[in-house]
Order: C-alpha cells, then structure tokens, then sequence
C-alpha cells in the first residue's frame, strides 16, 4: 500500500477523535444519571 | 419523584418537544438506534473504503484517505446548519431545548471540523506537495473551526447562562455567512483544492467502486453525529435538572 | 404582530444586511482571494519588478524536461491555460502528482528574461478519482489523453459494456 504512514495517521486521528467524543459522551450521560437518581432518592421536605 | 412529574408541561404547540422529561424519554429510545446504524454503517464503509475499494491511478492508495476526509468536511458544515438552525429556535421562539442544544454541537462540530483539517493535511502534503496552502477552500474552513470554537468559549463566558446562550447563537447566525463560502470557494475562486466530485446537479466524477463506501461513511458518520449530539443534550438536560434540584435544597435550607 | 414573529422579521432582516456586507466585501476584495494568477493574466495581475506571486496552470503536453542541476533534481516546463504560455524552471523534487496535463501552482518571480523561476511546485489535483485499470484502459483505448488536460469521460460510462469506452480498440 502506498503512502501508508498518512493513511494510517488518517483514520487513527478519525478514530481517536471520535471515539474520545463517544466515550465522554457516554460517561457523562452516566454520571449525571447516577447523580439525578441519588437526588431524587433523598427525602424530600 | 420521576423525571417526568418535574415539570409542568407546556400547552403550546410547539414547545411540545421541550417538555424536558418527554425529550428524555423520547431521545432515551431513539439513541441507540442511532448509535448502532452510525457505527455500523461507518464501520462497513471505512473496512470497505481501506481494503476493497480500487487505488487511484493517480493518488495510489492516498486516495482512502478520502474516505475519512470528505464526510468529516460534509459534518463539518451540515454540523454548523444544525447549529444555526438552534440558535434560531432559541432566539425567535424562546425554546427552551434550542440554547443546550446549540451548546452541545459546537465541541462535536468542532471535532469533526478538527479531523476535516487533519486528514486534509495529510492528503495534502504526499499529493500536493505541502501542508497546507492559504487558498479560498482551506481559510474558510479553519474560520469556521475558529467560529465553532468562539461558540464554545462564549456560551461558557457568562455568569448568567442564558445570556452566554443569546450571545453564541448571535455568533452562531453571523457566521451562518461561512456556509456558502465555503462551497462555493472553489467555484468563486481558485484554489488548489479541488472542485466538488459530488454535487446536487450534476453527476458524481467518481467511479462507482469509490462512491459507495464514500456515501456508506457519510450516511453512517451523520447517524453518529446525530448520536452524540443526542446523547450529550441529555446529560445537559439532566445536569440542568440537578443544578435546580441542589439550588431547591439550598434554598429550603436557609428558610429553614 | 406577536413578539415571535417580530424577532424573526427582525433577524431576517439582520441576515439580509450582513449577507449583502459580505457579498460586496467578498467580490470587492476577490483579486486577493485567488490563489494564483494564469499566464494569460500575467500582465494585469501579477506583481511586477520580480516580487514572488503564485503562478496556476496546465504543464503543457511534451514540454516537461527533466535535468540535474549541480547534483540535485530538477526541471524545465511550459505552464498553459489555453491563451498564453510561461516556461517554468524549477531546481527540487516534483511532487508525485506532478505530469503532463496536470495542474499545477508555483510560487516563484518572473525573470526579465521572461522565465519564471520556481521556488515551490504544488501539484493540483482534479475533481476525477478514477481506478487505475479504468484509466490505463480509457488511456488504451484512445478515449482520454489525460497528458493534454482534458477532462475524462463521464464517471457514469466508465463500467457501462454498451458503451464500451474503456475496451481497447473498440
């Protein structure tokens, strides 16, 4: 394959990129689930 | 005490959407779907696009690079219409999702934006021979990275949120007079960018074998967009939710 | 009028005006928006007194000579955009994009000989993606003579066996 170390860079920067969003998105989403369900369990006066 | 049961939902048509417990419980069934089709789909076109699909007789095998290159810059721009499109939801009709939307696609546009250039680059310096060329094409799209990042800082600037929000989505529209700058750069103007291979009008000067997993990709990286600006609005929804909760509390306590 | 529809008469308008600054700022300042100037525009758009300026075009067909200059690669050839003609020396590596009918952007100073030297070649590549075997048999066929910088058949006719553009001596 020709040019392969900028092909590979490439779709490693895509991947590395995406998947940083992905994951972060998806913890996020966790933790204020997490947070909100703490909250409402507490008793309220 | 459920999600749902906090608030009180609107009467007005159009806000129906923005009850915030519906957009949970709505956006809480749609995103998976749209995050299995997006991986998948990608999934298919970039193994498609590196393995199977024909080298260029020019390119060599640099050309899969456009495989990553061109959706990323497609996002790129329909990420910023989307923007746009919130930011007018937000200023005209006062909808209360439009302003934590808009927050939440500028990072993603912004990365997305980040990898058109990158790869671009990296295209660049084998076939053109450099880096990177001031022409028409590339200044406006780092402009446009540079307006996703001043969304992203000014939104976050203020104190008071909400005039954070009516100040990014008046940067957000200014900037909306990017959009057709860029498409049209390598009409207007030359450029050493090339001309669009795909356009509404005309047909594709592709060959089919390169095409496809191209608009696989495309098709898949606009479900994974749509993914994770859904996923990242419901955690703000929710975030906004615990900010009122602790604000309730602490507000019960110094009454007490 | 409700409040709603104001705020958007209001913001169209806004969207109107800042759409006609940029279209006038855009087309005012358009000469300093090209990358390069072609041969035929040398004369009205290009600095004078040997300044530096990009020079775009087609390398003509059968024009390229390729020499060493002192030990290091380097290369003589005609620069076209179909009205008139520059010869380009330039002493450096070609990029790989670099042939017959492609175009390409240069950046150098025009000699008082009329030459112009080149600091910098950048290849341009079009808009086509074709396979390789689809071009050497459009090439084959006497179809498509890329070296002149035509354009090659449509995308479309490429597979089609009706048309049979891309079988040898057909």
């Amino acid at each position: 394959m020709t040019h392969l170390p900028f092909i590979v860079a490439s779709y490693a920067i895509t991947l590395v990129v995406v998947g940083w969003f992905t994951v972060d998105a998806w913890a996020r989403m966790g933790r204020a689930r997490r947070r909100l369900a703490a909250l409402d369990r507490r008793p309220q006066r | 005490m459920s999600a749902s049961q906090a608030f009180p939902v609107p009467s007005r048509n159009l806000h129906r959407f923005a009850n915030p417990g519906r957009f949970l419980r709505l956006s809480g069934r749609l995103l998976p779907w749209l995050a299995t089709i997006g991986i998948a789909l990608s999934a298919v076109g970039l193994g498609w696009g590196l393995t199977l699909s024909p080298a260029d007789w020019q390119q060599g095998d640099a050309v899969r690079i456009m495989y990553v290159h061109v959706p990323a810059a497609w996002l790129a721009s329909f990420g910023y219409a989307n923007l746009a499109a919130a930011s007018i939801a937000a200023l005209v009709w006062r909808h209360p999702l439009a302003d934590l939307a808009a927050a939440e696609i500028s990072p993603v546009g912004a990365g997305f934006t980040a990898i058109c250039l990158a790869t671009g680059s990296l295209w660049g310096k084998p076939m053109w021979g450099a880096w990177w060329v001031w022409d028409a094409r590339m200044t406006s799209v780092l402009v446009l990275f540079f307006l996703y990042l001043g969304h992203i800082a000014l939104v976050r600037a203020f104190d008071d949120p909400q005039r954070g929000a009516r100040a990014g989505a008046i940067l957000a529209l200014v900037g909306v007079v990017n959009l057709p700058i860029i498409k049209f750069s390598v009409e207007w103007w030359n450029t050493l960018h090339q001309g669009a291979s795909i356009t509404l009008t005309g047909a594709p000067t592709m060959a089919p074998a390169m095409l496809w997993p191209l608009l696989l990709v495309a098709i898949g990286a606009m479900f994974g967009f749509a993914a994770l600006v859904v996923a990242r609005t419901r955690a703000a929804v929710m975030e906004r939710r615990i900010r009122g909760l602790l604000l309730a509390r602490a507000q019960e306590g110094e009454a007490a | 009028m409700t409040r709603k529809r104001r705020r958007l008469i209001v913001l169209l308008a806004c969207g109107l005006g800042l759409g006609s600054a940029a279209a006038l700022t855009l087309s005012a300042f358009s000469d300093t928006l090209e990358l390069f100037v072609p041969p035929s525009r040398i004369a009205t758009d290009a600095p004078h007194g040997g300044r530096a300026f990009r020079l775009g075009g087609l390398v003509e067909a059968g024009s390229v000579e390729r020499v060493s200059v002192a030990g290091q690669p380097a290369a003589r050839f005609r620069v076209t955009d179909g009205g008139a003609t520059v010869s380009v020396e330039y002493v450096g590596i070609l990029p790989d994009l670099f042939r017959e009918g492609q175009g390409v952007v240069t950046l150098g100073s025009l000699r008082p000989d009329g030459v112009f030297k080149a600091q910098e070649v950048l290849a341009k590549h079009d808009e086509n993606y074709m396979p390789k075997d689809v071009a050497d048999a459009l090439k084959k066929s006497g179809n498509w003579h890329p070296e002149t910088g035509a354009a090659p058949p449509a995308a479309a006719l490429w597979n089609d066996p009706q048309t049979k553009i891309t079988k040898a001596g057909s």
